[in-house]
């Protein structure tokens, strides 16, 4: 080998040296950059739902608390678990946030969070809001929450279409349902007066949960053990329903297997359906005449139950949380008090939200709020919209790391049992077969 | 005056008792191949040899406390998983489906746009057009033609009188599985046309003027002249349209989500899910290096199968 080619073997060496060392110094630059911050301030991040908005009621915290400076950073939503544990990964996590009734558990057990008992008012938020909302926030009997929104799911119905029907009030049962539905088809209305969202999603499908809930059921026992196949027939008889309604008297439309949610609500909008499982907040929209052909038609109503004795349905909660290792905790506090708990002994920012954008509210005090009760009647009734807060229970599994692959498969099975690929009995078998298999994975 | 190679060209002898300045010229090539081989290093093999890593450990974002390294786990975990198996046999059945139809109906394309016709030019720019369409776009595009409420398919055949009333066609397994099959050949056909299109411009005309003389039929003239000339074009579409329909993933997600049930809930579709929804980055990047291998594997198959038989001597 000559001097000039003996460049090579030494020198690749140490460039490749030099090469692997790059990650590792970024690291240690990242990590320099990502500590606590030096100003002070109290870094707050959340998914960019309607950003501007939360900055405007972050903006008024700092008018009214001048020495909390806030620096909030909206995440795009796709990404907000993602990046929210890669920051904390890195050691620059934020100190005060948004968190998921999905990912608390993982966070909690991963230490990013802490528990908020003994705080300041955080036994007063607890008191006032839904028992459902306290549950979803609540891991291993330690409270890691104070709550941003919820909502429950409910029967929305047109009221016009059954009038034309002839029928005056809605369903309370699922055969109730199926009957009226068929009243509709038959009067020549609609072909299909049930729509529902059953393409698969990385999203749940609420509805799926709303009917078992509604029906006093449950898919698991309280430990997480899957009963669908065994001691709760609640399921199964819902998905025997289901596959009747969609193939036998075929009053649930062929097509919800490629249905989205917005698309469901232009065709609710649109009156192509008469009846349909929801979030109450869609309502505000269906209801809104600048957006839709039938405002003012569409109503809200208790979930049809198995035999109508049962009242029941499944919520959904979005909390704000503090980081564990916050360098600013006495300020995040009082930031996550302003947004989660009261000012001046009202959930101001929960009122906020439900004037604004219509988000459920998990304070029990603003059913009373005349301001509120105002805005709820322009949309669904006040009273109904209470009770079914009332009656919420969050998902049962919706704390164990495995859930989302559950739902998933939960997802597929309906869209078997509506295509009648698979029998109601199979189905539960299926699942629960789903879950050992989850379990074990996770184990 | 021009000076001619001749002119600047030094003798060897006074080339080698040149004096040494700086770098050699390996030295050079490799200083000045530096930057290029770095950005690559950093885009390229970085994150495939991090991805490689990941699937080496227990690593969900959901579970962060257990992030821990398995070694292999993570594979020997997908031999017994039935959502991957059942995803596999979907894949496999897709990309049988995909590579039929794309082999089928591009060298009939091919052959058609070989001959010399009116018009021509203007239909080898159209068939173009839908290569320079995203997924997702080629997605909603067949997701809105087969709508089961407005889409244009319903409504072409309902005035035709073949259907009675608007079908949800995307609805059913079989339908729903050859949908996003013909949607996925839809969008890469072109590209198979034109490899064999120019596969078609190399053969001789002498050796069909031999043939006709020989007195072969249309038959023998394709099977006998064209198909051994179009075997190493065939063989890169081969490899590219396996690679293709393994990683199908916009178009499939866009149009059915992997639904309905499993029906076409291929292992791209599963792969994205699990990274993303899941969160599972470790199982994710190994689905994703079983995807590298099986196309591997594949393609080094058709290569020893197909590449010696295809070697003509003109």
């Amino acid at each position: 080998m000559t001097p000039e080619t003996s460049f090579s073997r030494r020198r690749v060496l140490q460039l490749g040296a030099l090469t692997a060392s790059l990650p590792a110094l970024s690291s240690v630059l990242a990590a320099c950059g990502g500590g606590g911050d030096s100003s002070g301030a109290v870094k707050f991040s959340g998914w960019d739902y309607e950003s501007a908005l939360v900055q405007a009621n972050v903006d008024r915290f700092v008018q009214l608390n001048p020495g909390v400076p806030v620096e909030y950073t909206p995440i795009t939503s796709s990404q907000y678990v993602q990046k929210t544990v890669a920051e904390f990964t890195g050691g620059g996590g934020p100190d005060a946030l948004y968190v998921y009734d999905d990912s608390l558990a993982g966070w909690v057990a991963a230490e990013y969070l802490q528990p908020l008992d003994g705080l300041p008012g955080v036994d007063e938020v607890y008191a006032g809001i839904y028992p459902s909302n306290a549950e979803a926030m609540t891991v291993d009997g330690k409270r890691y929450g104070l709550p941003y929104y919820t909502d429950t799911q409910c029967l929305i119905y047109n009221e016009a279409i059954l009038a034309k029907a002839g029928i005056s009030a809605p369903p309370k049962t699922l055969d109730e349902l199926e009957q009226q539905s068929q009243r509709i088809k038959d009067a020549g209305i609609l072909e299909f007066p049930i729509g529902l969202t059953a393409q698969l999603q990385d999203t749940w499908q609420a509805w799926v949960w709303g009917l078992v809930y509604a029906s006093g059921g449950d898919m698991f026992d309280e430990a997480g053990n899957p009963v669908m196949d065994g001691t709760d027939p609640t399921a199964r008889e819902v998905l025997a329903w289901l596959q009747r309604a969609a193939t036998v008297s075929r009053v649930i439309d062929p097509a919800v297997l490629q249905l989205l949610p917005v698309p469901l609500d232009d065709a609710m909008k649109a009156e192509r359906y008469a009846f349909t499982i929801g979030a109450r907040y869609a309502l505000r929209d269906y209801n809104d005449p600048a957006r839709s052909q039938t405002a003012g038609n569409l109503k809200i109503a208790y979930i049809p139950s198995l035999d109508g004795s049962a009242t029941g349905t499944v919520s959904t909660t979005r909390m704000y949380a503090l980081s564990k290792d916050t360098e600013v905790q006495d300020k995040a506090f009082q930031l996550l008090t302003y947004l989660g708990g009261f000012t001046d002994g009202q959930p101001y920012t929960a009122k906020y939200w439900f004037q604004k954008k219509g988000l459920g509210f998990p304070f029990k005090a603003l059913e009373q709020d005349p301001e509120v009760q105002a805005g709820i009647a322009t949309f669904a009734d006040p009273e109904i919209y209470s009770g079914l807060a009332d009656a919420a229970r969050p998902r049962t599994v919706v704390k164990q790391p495995w859930y989302s692959e559950y739902e998933n498969e939960q997802q597929k099975t309906v869209q078997q049992i509506l295509n009648n690929q698979t029998s109601p009995d199979d189905a539960v078998r299926s699942l629960s077969a789903a879950v050992a298999s989850l379990k074990q994975k996770y184990s | 005056m021009t000076l001619t190679a001749a002119d600047t060209e030094q003798p060897p002898a006074a080339a080698a008792s040149r004096p040494r300045r700086g770098l050699s010229d390996t030295a050079r090539a490799y200083l000045l191949n530096a930057p290029a081989m770095i950005v690559i290093g950093l885009l390229v093999a970085y994150p495939i040899g991090y991805s490689f890593w990941l699937s080496l450990h227990r690593y969900n974002l959901k579970l962060p406390a257990l992030e821990r390294f398995v070694w292999f786990q993570n594979y020997l975990s997908l031999v017994s998983d039935p959502v991957f198996l059942s995803s596999l046999r979907v894949t496999v059945a897709f990309v049988v489906v995909v590579l039929g139809m794309t082999v089928i109906l591009g060298t009939a394309l091919a052959l058609v746009l070989n001959e010399t016709f009116l018009g021509r030019g203007v239909l080898r720019s159209l068939v173009l057009l839908p290569w320079a369409m995203p997924g997702v776009v080629n997605g909603l595009m067949w997701r809105t033609i087969f709508d089961a409420k407005t889409g244009a398919l319903n409504g072409l055949l309902l005035q035709l009188g073949l259907i009675d009333s608007y079908q949800a066609w995307l609805t059913s397994p079989t339908g729903a599985f050859l949908i996003t099959a013909f949607a996925q050949v839809w969008n890469t056909l072109p590209f198979t046309v034109i490899i064999l299109l120019a596969g078609l411009s190399t053969i001789p005309s002498e050796q069909y003027d031999a043939a006709k003389v020989d007195r072969a039929g249309v038959v023998q003239r394709f099977t006998q002249v064209t198909l051994p000339w179009l075997l190493h074009p065939l063989l890169i579409v081969l490899i590219l349209e396996t690679m293709n329909a393994f990683r199908a993933f916009d178009t499939i997600y866009v149009l059915t989500g992997g639904g309905p049930g499993d029906a076409t809930n291929v292992i791209a579709v599963l792969n994205v899910r699990t990274v993303l929804t899941y969160t599972d980055f470790g199982l994710g990047s190994a689905y994703s290096w079983v995807i590298t291998i099986v196309t591997l594997v594949i393609s080094i198959g058709y290569i020893s199968t197909l590449y010696q038989r295809g070697r003509i001597e003109v």
